[in-house]
């Protein structure tokens, strides 16, 4: 659309007198060319020192800046993320190593503890076991004593039973001997 | 007077008559509005940078907005070489899109939209960068117009039309911007005309066509300084980088 209106533009301009350039295009009259291309070089130049010199730096600068801050502060981020990771680890390592003693001061009291233990019992065992001998051997005696003196009851009794029941006294050593005969069989079924 | 769409463009004088040794340099209503634009630009300039924040306020980051666009552009297309020509590219796009936007205002004069002043600015580009390929290259730069991997048959017609489409590069820049510009302001004022002519009853129709019309002319606008900031990248591109 833009060519062909150029294109008529052209062709009306070629067919206008061109000395008469108010009704063609103002484009070809020549009469402020010089002046135009003057005030474009010089505003540009002016345009371009004050650009290259003071703008451009500047700008740059700052964008630089924030792309030194951005890359300090994401390199500071990961320094404190590896001191908090080695913390970590420290922390871990001390933990585990805390773990270890406790499970070998348990272990390590636990067998002492075993061993007073079982020392203990055996002590105790042993003393229980003489105790227990020597009750033993009490209860022998004391068997052999109540034995005799069970025959002198059961000889006195037998004698007073005979006496109060016949009058007549009966000789002790055949008392005696009746006594020692029951007891002998009887006696075991009582002691 | 109003009526006649190419009045816009008419150049006129301000203030006394400038002349040295017979040639006009008066200043004139273009110039005014080159001085209005460089001014813009430098007013938005130290807006954008007067402060130096972390955390960049509307205008600043509008500012750096405009810069990595520019450092973007020729990174893209001339590569790491053509750093030292920020400064000059980035104040070429900067002042064609002020004129160009400044020229969208109504009643205001269009710099861009006459011949003269981008054909001085494409023959500059031009000039300059075929110094700097002879510069960089020395009689190597010749090359450029001898395409590799071209049938020998068909060398010497290839390096005509190379030579031609060379020599035609500040015509095919200044052309291409002025003629967008003046296009797109003739339309606005046939249809601004139309508006008034077919009056309360028809004129709504031209107006709405006025409306959308100003949208497009403004993104041209854009558009035009891009394509003319990125052409003289790419013709960097050739002087630094030897392709061929």
């Amino acid at each position: 659309m833009k060519g062909t209106l150029l294109f008529l533009l052209v062709v009306t301009v070629v067919n206008t007198n061109l000395n008469a350039a108010e009704a063609g295009m103002p484009q070809l009259d020549p009469t402020y060319w010089a002046s135009q291309a003057f005030w474009l070089i010089l505003v540009f130049t002016i345009l371009y020192i004050s650009i290259s010199k003071f703008f451009l730096p500047k700008i740059k600068e700052n964008l630089d800046n924030r792309e030194n801050k951005i890359k300090e502060d994401l390199e500071n981020a990961s320094k404190f993320k590896d001191q908090a990771e080695s913390k970590l680890k420290e922390y871990e390592l001390i933990l585990e190593n805390a773990k270890k003693e406790v499970s070998k001061i348990h272990f390590e009291s636990k067998n002492t503890l075993d061993k007073n233990i079982k020392l203990k019992k055996e002590e105790m065992e042993k003393e229980i076991e003489k105790e227990i001998l020597k009750a033993q051997k009490e209860i022998v005696e004391l068997k052999k004593n109540s034995i005799s003196s069970i025959q002198n009851i059961s000889e006195n009794i037998v004698s007073n039973i005979v006496e109060n029941i016949s009058g007549d006294k009966l000789n002790e050593s055949s008392i005696k001997a009746a006594v020692e005969d029951v007891s002998k069989k009887n006696l075991s079924k009582y002691l | 007077m109003a009526s006649n769409p190419m009045h816009q463009f008419t150049v006129n004088r301000i203030g006394p008559e400038i002349k040295i040794e017979g040639i006009d340099l008066s200043f004139t209503n273009a110039s005014l509005f080159m001085v209005i634009s460089a001014s813009t630009i430098l007013l938005f300039l130290f807006l954008g940078s007067k402060e130096k924040k972390i955390i960049p306020d509307k205008m600043q980051f509008i500012v750096e907005m405009f810069y990595s666009f520019v450092a973007k552009m020729i990174s893209d297309t001339a590569g790491s070489k053509a750093k030292p020509y920020f400064p000059f590219i980035f104040s070429l796009f900067m002042f064609v899109l002020f004129c160009n936007m400044i020229g969208m205002l109504p009643y205001s004069f269009t710099v861009t939209s006459h011949i003269i002043v981008t054909l001085i600015m494409a023959l500059f580009i031009f000039i300059a960068v075929t110094i700097i390929g002879f510069i960089k290259h020395g009689f190597k730069y010749l090359r450029i117009f001898v395409p590799s991997g071209v049938p020998t048959v068909l060398l010497p017609l290839i390096t005509v039309i190379e030579i031609i489409s060379y020599l035609s590069r500040p015509v095919s820049l200044s052309v291409r911007l002025f003629a967008n510009m003046m296009a797109g302001h003739t339309m606005l004022k046939v249809f601004g005309g139309f508006v008034v002519s077919l009056g309360v009853l028809g004129g709504w129709l031209p107006l709405s066509f006025s409306v959308a019309l100003t949208g497009l002319e403004i993104l041209v606008a854009f558009l035009q300084a891009y394509v003319f900031a990125i052409l003289t990248c790419i013709y960097l591109n050739d002087a630094l980088n030897l392709h061929h």
